[in-house]
């Protein structure tokens, strides 16, 4: 099972530098969508291990709260709050794609060699997945800085929470059922709250450009 | 010597073989668009046709013109000599025989290129230079992946790498090789010119890179300079295919018998990586040139995290 | 008894949704806060008795001590207090047209859902259910920041909600890292529950847990608006309405740091001493102090200068904490009862002022005593006392902070310390007198104090905090006795 966990966490750390690659809205969402699903796949096979093992009920339920939310609910959400959006690509960037894959590995590069320092994240298999994990944290929130539209930075939050989940998932195998639950109705709230926040900066600035709310200085 | 005869002739199954790879792939890409499609054997029929017409030369080229051909040829049979089909029969080979073979690729790929300039014609030049950026961004993939699977194998030698790779199980499950495989693939693309990095049915001269080069070819020089480059994706598919996908260590049979049923295999599986590059191309459209950057930018990084998670293995 | 903290929130939540008459409104809202202060009232006693307040719901899930009963204190006075005014500011703004009914449904909707929130972040044990309530504040108050729709508050809605929810993610991070220091100790039913992993601390893994503090006091120093995580803060604190300022100011400001303590008490109690964290906490304290220091002396917004002294407030309590010697802990928490009283007695004020001016400036701000003599007032002073003048009671607190600075032998801090707050004191005082010299020339305006009850409000904020610095009720100060002795145990 191991193996599996290993190849899903490699597999996630790739969607999440996919997704820097992209300048589509549309690609964003169904990378992000994809990325989901490897993590639901992962919370699954994790869960059902768990159920075999101790018997608890409580990552399968996890498994299929993610799969509902995030693969299906969520990207309607965002769907429909850039369907208000008049352009569908992103042409401006602060740095071309090319560099922005490789700050990517460079990011990658800077977690194995901080978590690879600690003790009690250092064991052979945990090390691996700790890594790609949390270096999908950092991409994420990598993400959120390089883009330019306030839906870019929507997603890198989301990205951000699925990389912490992953990590509480490989590293303690989940945190307790009542946090989880709680986290998932805090990050739905906040992709609806964010999500009216965009339409109305759309409504107000005639563009969801962050770099024109720049009003408030001092 | 033993080995020497095996490795002839094995390279007389690629050569063999190396034609129909490309109808092929033609024949997968026209059934998914719902169109008949040209014989799976056409480009034997094409090479017989060109090979008996005339070829003609233009009056301000130079040698280059004329031997491009017969280098381009030559380097695709040599590199096909280094590739091993099986490993269950030894075949020759000497350390560093990897960097041999892209090198022997690239020296065929710089000749093409300085013949395309040498016609004075304008498309020509285009995709001379389109070429070489688009090699030069390829290349460090191309050596990273090379070097990750060297590392793991602990040879830079071809056959030893195959046989390292058939003696780890299923290497596609292991973190390392499943990013490797993936920049492998985005590079035979990009060497095969295939789409998205060049469409090769394309007859608009202006977005050509590959058969912008052979537009002034015609006759047996053409035949060659076709030969060569569908030996060359036959050498790319074969090493995907040992690396990444191999059966070897699955064969009981031993002598004449097990080689055989290892090419049999091989041939199996060189179909279903023809099946796969079939379907990137039908599913993706050719790439704007600014953004094949983005791409070989991604081809890098997939063998550069592979090389990193070797790493954090701590293997 | 502890229940009704939780359920009469959400009773007026549900009011507020129901209720479409806004005077009925206007009553619900100011009964469901009174009968918070009797009920919290009735708990401090509890607590105060019997020491910690534990109800077996959910898991042993609520969980009362003295240091959560301090906060929420604050918070219920506070909402108490900020409910009154909110009616005389609400029907003003009604007669200037700015909102109809619908939206102050709006506003009591969000509000009660925002003291829900705070409420349930004190009353917990889980350090999982404290994040989830501390993140649940941010998404309750994003639309309370942006409640007046115009460009510059969607823009500081939009920068509240991005920077708070990265930074709580951040705290997240911690929080798992806190989970796995503690995987090997403690079982997975008792997972992240503040007292047992307090039991346990010295038993959890060391390195692990450094890191998980790293993360806690970056994650959640940004809700608190330490520096370099504060930038939302001046946006947000001066877009928002006048009541809403006061209590993300006073009140959310504290359980943010409220949750750092909590975490801190665990690492200091396993590391042994408070070397690590206590270097963290006085740097970050000391950054914010001298980054509001700067911004103060060169603002031209009056609410604005507000939410930097909040900034520089709240890097007082951090250092103060840091420094874990008793009497910094508890001239620490002193602070934060001062400091939450001033502050929303300053906005409530500020409130006033920019209903009746129209303006945020500080430049047209002119003969305020005269225009709005009471507001003008509690502004005057409270500007005074938010500086650090005696007899007020930040004057008394921050002498404390000194006091045990000295005490713990860091002149080179205490020196540094005194230098910034002297030159947030010219800041301030270099505004008090733009504002409260000249004439004002303007016709349409006319003097007198438009929100009665609002006035009112304002001089009991008044008198408290006078009366804090002067002199501390013994019930105070053996409750804050109590909550040092939890944290430095």
């Amino acid at each position: 099972m191991d193996s599996y966990l290993d190849i899903l966490s490699v597999l996630i750390l790739l969607s999440s530098i996919i997704l820097v690659s992209h300048k589509r809205i549309k690609s964003y969402i169904k990378t992000f969508r994809i990325q989901s699903a490897l993590i639901a796949l992962t919370a699954g096979i994790m869960g059902w291990n768990s159920l075999i093992e101790e018997g608890s009920l409580d990552i399968l339920v996890v498994c299929i709260i993610i799969i509902l939310l995030k693969v299906i609910l969520i990207p309607r959400l965002l769907h429909k709050t850039y369907g208000s959006i008049e352009y569908k690509v992103e042409k401006d960037f602060f740095l071309n794609i090319p560099l922005l894959i490789i700050i990517c590995c460079g990011l990658v590069v800077f977690v194995y060699f901080s978590v690879s320092n600690i003790s009690g994240l250092n064991e052979d298999h945990i090390n691996l997945q700790v890594v790609n994990s949390f270096s999908v944290i950092l991409i994420g929130l990598f993400f959120m800085i390089s883009r330019k539209w306030a839906l870019g930075q929507m997603i890198g939050f989301l990205v951000i929470e699925n990389g912490i989940f992953v990590t509480a998932m490989f590293s303690t195998h989940g945190v307790p059922f009542i946090v989880d639950i709680g986290i998932f109705i805090d990050m739905i709230t906040a992709i609806l709250i964010m999500g009216v926040m965009v339409m109305q900066i759309n409504e107000k600035f005639e563009s969801i450009n962050i770099n024109k709310l720049r009003n408030l200085k001092g | 010597m033993i080995a020497l005869v095996n490795n002839f002739i094995q390279l007389l199954i690629i050569l063999l073989l190396a034609p129909m790879v490309g109808g092929l792939i033609k024949k997968i890409k026209a059934l998914t668009q719902k169109r008949q499609g040209a014989p799976v054997l056409q480009m034997y029929y094409d090479l017989y046709k060109l090979i008996q017409k005339e070829s003609v030369v233009s009056e301000t080229s130079s040698w280059i013109f004329k031997a491009t051909p017969y280098i381009v040829f030559a380097t695709a049979v040599v590199g096909a000599l280094l590739v091993p089909i099986t490993t269950l029969v030894p075949s020759a080979r000497f350390t560093g025989d990897i960097i041999l073979l892209f090198y022997l690729l690239a020296l065929g790929r710089f000749f093409m290129c300085l013949s395309a300039l040498d016609t004075g014609s304008t498309f020509g030049g285009m995709g001379s230079s389109r070429e070489a950026m688009i090699s030069s961004l390829i290349e460090p993939s191309i050596l990273v992946s090379v070097f990750t699977i060297g590392l793991i194998a602990g040879s830079t030698s071809i056959y030893e790498m195959m046989g390292a790779m058939s003696s780890l199980g299923n290497p596609l499950f292991h973190p390392v090789f499943i990013l490797t495989f993936l920049a492998m693939m985005i590079i035979i693309l990009a060497e095969t010119s295939r789409i998205p990095f060049d469409d090769p049915a394309t007859h608009l001269e202006l977005t050509m890179v590959h058969e912008a080069m052979l537009l002034e070819y015609s006759g047996r020089h053409l035949a060659l300079m076709e030969y060569g480059a569908a030996v060359k994706q036959l050498i790319l598919i074969t090493l995907v295919v040992n690396l990444f996908l191999p059966m070897d260590q699955f064969i009981a049979l031993t002598g004449a018998g097990g080689f055989i049923l290892s090419v049999a295999l091989y041939f199996v599986r060189v179909v279903f990586i023809a099946v796969l590059i079939a379907v990137a191309e039908v599913s993706t459209v050719k790439f704007r040139f600014f953004s094949i950057p983005n791409l070989a930018a991604l081809s890098f990084i997939l063998s550069f995290l592979g090389f990193l998670q070797y790493f954090v293995l701590g293997r | 008894m502890g229940l009704t903290l939780w359920l009469v929130p959400l009773i007026a939540v549900l009011l507020s949704i129901l209720i479409k008459e806004t005077k009925l409104l206007h009553i619900a809202n100011v009964a469901c806060s009174f009968s918070l202060v009797l009920f919290a009232g009735f708990t401090t006693k509890i607590v105060m008795k019997s020491g910690v307040l534990q109800y077996d719901i959910l898991g042993k899930l609520y969980y009362l001590d003295a240091l959560s009963v301090i906060i929420l204190d604050i918070v219920v006075v506070i909402g108490f207090l900020v409910s009154i005014y909110s009616i005389g500011y609400l029907n003003e703004e009604l007669r200037h047209g700015e909102v109809n009914a619908k939206r102050i449904q709006l506003f009591y909707t969000l509000m009660y859902s925002f003291l829900f929130t705070m409420i349930l972040a004190l009353t917990v044990n889980s350090i999982g259910v404290i994040w989830i309530a501390i993140e649940a504040t941010t998404l309750a108050s994003t639309f309370l920041v942006g409640f007046h729709n115009d460009k510059h508050a969607i823009e500081a809605a939009w920068k509240y909600v991005i920077i708070c929810s990265v930074g709580i993610a951040i705290a997240l991070v911690g929080i798992i890292f806190l989970h796995l220091s503690s995987v090997d100790v403690i079982d997975h039913a008792h997972a992240l529950q503040w007292n047992i992993l307090y039991d346990h601390a010295r038993e959890l893994n060391s390195p692990v847990l450094r890191l998980s503090f790293l993360f806690i006091i970056i994650g959640f120093g940004t809700k608190a608006g330490l520096v370099p995580m504060h930038t939302w803060l001046p946006d947000a604190h001066s877009q928002a309405p006048s009541p809403i300022s006061a209590l993300l100011s006073g009140v959310l400001l504290n359980s943010a740091l409220y949750a750092v303590i909590r975490v801190l008490s665990i690492v200091n109690k396993n590391l042994g001493d408070s070397q690590f964290t206590g270097k963290i906490m006085i740097g970050f304290g000391l950054l914010s102090i001298a980054t509001a220091a700067i911004f103060i002396l060169t603002q031209k917004d009056y609410k604005r200068l507000l939410a930097y002294s909040s900034i520089e407030h709240m890097g007082i309590i951090t250092l103060a904490i840091g420094l874990f010697t008793p009497l910094s802990i508890f001239a620490g928490l002193f602070h934060m009862i001062n400091h939450s009283f001033t502050k929303a007695m300053l906005f409530l004020a500020s409130g006033n002022i920019l209903q009746k001016y129209e303006t945020r400036k500080i430049s047209s701000i002119k003969g305020l005593l005269k225009v709005l003599p009471i507001s003008g007032f509690a502004f005057l002073l409270g500007l005074f006392a938010i500086s650090g003048t005696p007899p007020f009671s930040i004057f008394a607190s921050e002498l404390n902070v000194f006091l045990s600075v000295f005490e713990d032998g860091r002149i080179v801090l205490g020196s540094l310390f005194i230098l910034l707050l002297a030159l947030v004191f010219v800041g301030i005082a270099v505004t008090l007198f733009r504002i409260f010299f000249g004439e004002d020339d303007s016709e349409e305006r006319k003097p007198g104090e438009t929100n009665p009850a609002g006035a009112a409000v304002l001089v009991l904020f008044l008198i408290i905090i006078s009366v804090t610095g002067l002199f501390m009720p013994d019930a105070m100060k053996e409750l804050i006795t109590s909550a040092q002795r939890i944290i430095g145990g």
